[in-house]
């Protein structure tokens, strides 16, 4: 009898994508990274602070990805930077297939950096490889400081995390370093940017790593 | 055409949907009220079953299943409130079935329980697409999470009998608009039923209280007239 593992499979031949448009996206020089987070952490608020603040220093394009809607692809494309919105049709993530029929769609021969804004999931998500260069995550304050403790896989497969809405800390029982504790645990090596996209605490920091990330993804597809 | 073509997505459901169709009877004849209380992560779902458990202790008897992809932090504050509790682990699944739920209720000890919580999974998504059996759907969304949620995640909102909006408290701190999410419900689900609450600092939870009051009532009455 023979025993067919369909998750394996599947997430096999996704890696295998994944694989593929990375180093394509690396050949054009494109840094794409995946922004993954709970429903309303604040996504595209913090997309569109750092389009608004790094307009002048490099070209930046969106793929909004969403069960159905377009609100946040047209948020976006209110502030000038190209954006296209995909639906999954009840998907709860994004995986290397849909990335790259969305990447397909627009032009990026002058993006020097990409967005994926992935479903709002904690879970599902985490579990897949896009192809991008980088997964960055955002929790919220108004979350907790548990997240790390029931959502490990994301935390885990992030090399950055945005902890957002530190306006609001005040208003909530959230423990800063239990929480920074948490995840490390979890991920010694993840960077960690305390914002407010509102306010723009902390958005100097986080936007001085993309533009050092981009620069490094840059040098590595010209030694390619 | 001499092949089948098998939609192994239907098929699932179609199972599951029968296995909750039975979990749902059985439930009603032993006169537990089931809830399955579905939100996003950090929507306040385990601080609201906390306050509902302190508020009704005398009144009803109250168990919970706590769902969760790893930990158990949830089970232990229901557990130190002197409730009834199991934890299930999903092993990294993002919803709960009617068959996990089935196997969750058949290792707790339900004898003179009236209402049986599942906290799912925090995923406003996959969730929404699994019926577990439960008599009611009620969801949260918390002010934080911003009034445009029905327009992203249109099943959540379509399959819940009631929507609990959470934190009230932090209104002023965001830009969260009562109108527009009213209107963005609507759009979804004409007949859901809107309450709004801070367990925090119990504004709107007696409305929440009396809603399950009344709700428990009525299954109590539709089972007794099946019985």
């Amino acid at each position: 009898m023979r025993v067919i593992e369909l998750h394996r499979s599947v997430t096999e031949s996704n890696d295998q994508d994944a694989l593929q448009l990375r180093e394509e996206l690396r050949a054009k020089g494109v840094l794409l990274v995946n922004l993954m987070s709970a429903p309303g952490s604040g996504k595209t608020t913090l997309l569109s602070r750092i389009i608004t603040d790094l307009k002048e220093k490099l070209s930046i394009a969106v793929l909004e990805a969403d069960i159905e809607a377009s609100v946040d692809a047209e948020r976006i494309e209110a502030l000038g930077a190209q954006s296209i919105q995909v639906h999954t049709d009840g998907m709860c993530h994004m995986d290397a297939g849909m990335t790259r029929t969305g990447l397909e769609a627009m032009d990026l021969s002058r993006t020097d950096l990409a967005f994926l804004e992935n479903i709002g999931n904690l879970i599902c998500p985490a579990e897949y490889d896009t192809g991008a260069g980088l997964n960055v995550m955002i929790s919220s304050v108004p979350e907790g400081d548990d997240k790390p403790l029931k959502y490990p896989l994301m935390y885990q497969k992030s090399q950055a995390l945005v902890l957002s809405k530190m306006d609001a800390l005040p208003y909530f029982d959230f423990d800063l370093e239990k929480f920074r504790e948490r995840v490390l645990f979890l991920n010694p090596s993840i960077q960690i940017f305390p914002v407010s996209a509102k306010t723009g605490e902390g958005m100097e920091d986080l936007e001085a790593w993309l533009l050092e990330e981009t620069a490094k993804w840059k040098g590595s597809g010209k030694r390619a | 055409m001499n092949y089948e073509i098998l939609e192994t997505k239907e098929r699932i459901t179609a199972d599951n949907d029968r296995e909750a169709a039975n979990l749902r009877q059985a439930m009603q004849s032993r006169g537990v009220f089931f809830i399955n209380l579905m939100a996003s992560p950090g929507a306040g779902k385990t601080t609201l079953l906390a306050r509902t458990i302190e508020a009704l202790r005398g009144e009803f008897s109250i168990a919970v299943m706590e769902a969760d992809v790893d930990s158990d932090v949830d089970a232990a504050a229901i557990s130190d409130l002197g409730a009834r509790v199991i934890q299930l682990h999903s092993g990294g699944l993002c919803h709960m079935d009617a068959d996990m739920t089935a196997r969750g209720i058949s290792a707790m000890d339900l004898s003179g329980v009236d209402i049986l919580f599942l906290e799912n999974i925090g995923n406003l998504v996959c969730p929404a697409e699994f019926d577990v059996g439960a008599a009611r759907r009620v969801m949260l969304l918390s002010v934080p999470e911003g009034d445009d949620k029905p327009l992203k995640y249109p099943l959540m909102f379509q399959v819940s009998d009631l929507l609990l909006v959470s934190k009230v408290d932090t209104l002023p701190v965001f830009a969260f608009d009562k109108e527009a999410l009213e209107r963005n419900v609507r759009s979804k689900n004409d007949n859901m039923s809107i309450l709004y609450l801070s367990a925090k600092t119990g504004e709107g939870l007696d409305e929440w209280l009396d809603w399950l009051r009344r709700e428990v009532r009525d299954f109590r009455a539709a089972a007794g007239k099946e019985n």
